[in-house]
């Protein structure tokens, strides 16, 4: 039992970090119907620059952190203004392919920056771990948890409480009444994209702190967001919470049944369990987009 | 009446389009069947991975093209089709049963999950098709008293020199190869192929004059799944040793569907077209840009896109009425 109670809130401390990471994906896919396969990619820019900010140049994770996010969301904006704006009426599969090519591009300009060699960042937080009834949680999850429920709460304040919330909202109803009434929906755009690549960047950031990464290991980050972002319901942040502790949570109890070479497997068979009884997932509305069509 | 007008009827008649099709196909098969002996091993390794990525386009083709599903992850039947074939092998099958243990469950699995997935649409079919292939990859990679694991598998070597087993994966292929062009033709002009256009442009639309649309998509995903197995069992033949990682790899799936989208979706040629400008752009790039052979890729993926949405065949077909005027300017 308390191996269960442990392994489960081991599963709830990892959801948070898959809830977080989760946003930036949904955003961008909610409001620009676009899946972005480049975002595990820009998850490592954001560990990369963090990496560099603490290890090369000495400064502390506090700012480094913010430093990540401040990179991707200028490159985020970048790429949305400079590229991705000009594929807005295209078909799904035509922005699904293109940010796969997208992909492979950063990643290779992360091979020649950083190498391939995997990286990590020691001992930010120790292995220190405090006690909650019995059960042991490490420091470096408790922050990572932290943080990431810090900007969930902050991306809804950010999307209900503020103009530039409203303006994000009303583009994703209708781009065409947006712009009629005074919205820049390209800037619009671009800033969406903006806000959930520092969320990839503050993502990169946590992934540095407590797990080695590479140029390739974006990818698991990408397919993971994707499952997350299913499971909870596309555009709604409490259905990313659910779905990013559903997957934390059953990954870890699988590790009890089988085989560690199945974790990533799991999360898909539940992906497609859940695509085929409930498609819209399991907070998903109509609001963002449409499942269907 | 002779045969000479009886070929002029048809000519004329509502099959003449397919009739150009094949006639451009046996001239393409003429071709690739003499054309061995002038060739070096490089050239005709290049040219069968060529032919079989326009088969595997043309897998995807058929769903996407045709259909309008992106079926993102059809690399699992290639995969699917790998592993079948090469247990056959080790369990000492012959090469065309072999085949047939790759692909009869690769097709059965499209048959099984067909009607399930393919409710979805637009991405959420695509992310299922991908999940659907990370499963089986698991699966492969896991049930090692059977695959051999995620460490791989050997298959015994076949008869003959090198250059031999290289002949006679190419002529595998080549043989694939009309058969996907075929297929191309069937979904093009067929009756059949009708209802996969009608669900493409509108899926109500399509529903409501008739088509059985869950049907007709389940067989096309079934097609694309054959063609696609039967592709993996002769690859593993091929390269004798096969991995998860190698033959449920997502990337043959994205090069496929640059591939068929540069050649032109929805036509017969148009995967062959899109196979010959990758491959050839893509071998070029790992033998003079090693380190850039990722970034060439990817920058090739996203011009493909921006520039050429609609191929290769319709950006000429969009650009050439301007070309003509200003090559012969109006007096």
């Amino acid at each position: 039992m308390q191996l269960v109670a442990q392994i489960v809130l081991n599963g709830v401390l990892l959801g948070g970090f898959y809830a977080c990471m989760a946003l930036g994906f949904s955003i961008v896919w909610g409001v620009m119907n676009m899946v972005n396969l480049a975002y595990g990619s820009m998850i490592m820019v954001g560990a990369y620059v963090t990496q560099l900010a603490v290890l090369h140049v000495g400064l502390p994770l506090a700012i480094a952190l913010p430093m990540a996010a401040l990179a991707t969301f200028m490159l985020g904006y970048a790429l949305q203004r400079g590229l991705l704006n000009r594929l807005a009426e295209r078909s799904v599969f035509m922005t699904l392919i293109f940010t796969f090519g997208l992909n492979m591009a950063l990643i290779n300009l992360n091979l020649l920056l950083f190498s391939a060699d995997v990286r990590s960042l020691p001992d930010v937080f120790g292995r220190a771990s405090f006690t909650i009834a019995g059960l042991s949680v490490p420091y470096s999850r408790a922050t990572i948890f932290a943080v990431a429920m810090a900007m969930t709460l902050g991306l809804h304040a950010l999307l209900n409480w503020t103009p530039l919330g409203n303006a994000i909202k009303a583009t994703s109803f209708d781009p065409d009444a947006a712009r009629l009434s005074g919205i820049d929906v390209p800037h619009v755009y671009a800033l969406t994209f903006a806000i959930g690549g520092a969320i990839a960047g503050v993502t990169g950031a946590l992934v540095a702190t407590s797990y080695s990464f590479s140029p390739f290991a974006g990818e698991s980050y990408t397919m993971k967001a994707f499952v997350v972002v299913v499971l909870g319901g596309l555009g709604s942040i409490p259905g990313a919470i659910i779905g990013g502790i559903l997957l934390g949570v059953v990954e870890n109890l699988a590790s009890l049944f089988l085989d560690s070479g199945y974790r990533d497997a799991v999360g898909f068979a539940l992906l497609l369990v859940v695509l085929v009884l409930r498609p819209r997932g399991l907070m998903g509305r109509r609001f963002f987009a449409e499942v269907k069509g | 009446m002779t045969a000479s007008a009886l070929l002029a009827r048809w000519a004329n008649g509502p099959w003449a389009g397919s009739l150009r099709s094949a006639a451009i196909a046996a001239v393409l098969m003429a071709i690739l069947m003499v054309l061995p002996p002038f060739l070096s091993l490089y050239w005709l390794r290049l040219l069968t991975s060529v032919l079989m990525l326009a088969v595997i386009a043309q897998g995807m083709n058929a769903m996407a093209g045709f259909v309008g599903y992106p079926a993102f992850g059809n690399v699992v039947f290639f995969g699917i089709g790998a592993y079948g074939t090469a247990l056959a092998i080790a369990a000492g099958f012959g090469m065309a049963p072999a085949l047939l243990v790759g692909a009869v469950p690769a097709a059965t699995l499209a048959l099984a999950v067909g009607p399930l997935l393919l409710r979805l649409r637009g991405h959420y079919f695509a992310i299922a098709t991908l999940g659907l292939n990370e499963v089986v990859s698991a699966l492969a990679a896991n049930l090692s008293g059977l695959t051999g694991g995620a460490a791989g598998l050997s298959l015994p070597l076949g008869a003959g020199t090198a250059s031999d087993a290289a002949q006679r994966a190419y002529f595998g292929f080549v043989a694939l190869f009309a058969a996907s062009l075929a297929l191309g033709i069937f979904l093009r002009d067929s009756r059949f192929g009708y209802g996969c256009r009608a669900i493409r442009s509108n899926e109500e639309a399509a529903e409501a004059t008739g088509v059985a649309t869950l049907r007709v998509k389940s067989i096309a995903w079934m097609l694309s799944a054959l063609l696609t197995a039967v592709a993996g069992g002769l690859y593993a033949r091929w390269v004798g040793f096969i991995e998860p990682s190698l033959v449920f790899d997502m990337a043959i799936s994205v090069k496929a569907f640059v591939m068929f989208l540069l050649g032109g979706a929805g036509t017969v040629f148009g995967p062959l077209i899109g196979s010959l400008l990758i491959e050839s752009a893509t071998t070029l790039a790992w033998s003079h840009l090693l380190k850039l052979h990722l970034l060439v890729l990817g920058v090739t993926i996203m011009l493909v896109v921006l520039v050429l949405p609609d191929g290769a065949q319709g950006f000429v077909a969009r650009h050439w009425p301007t070309v003509r005027a200003w090559w012969r300017p109006r007096s």
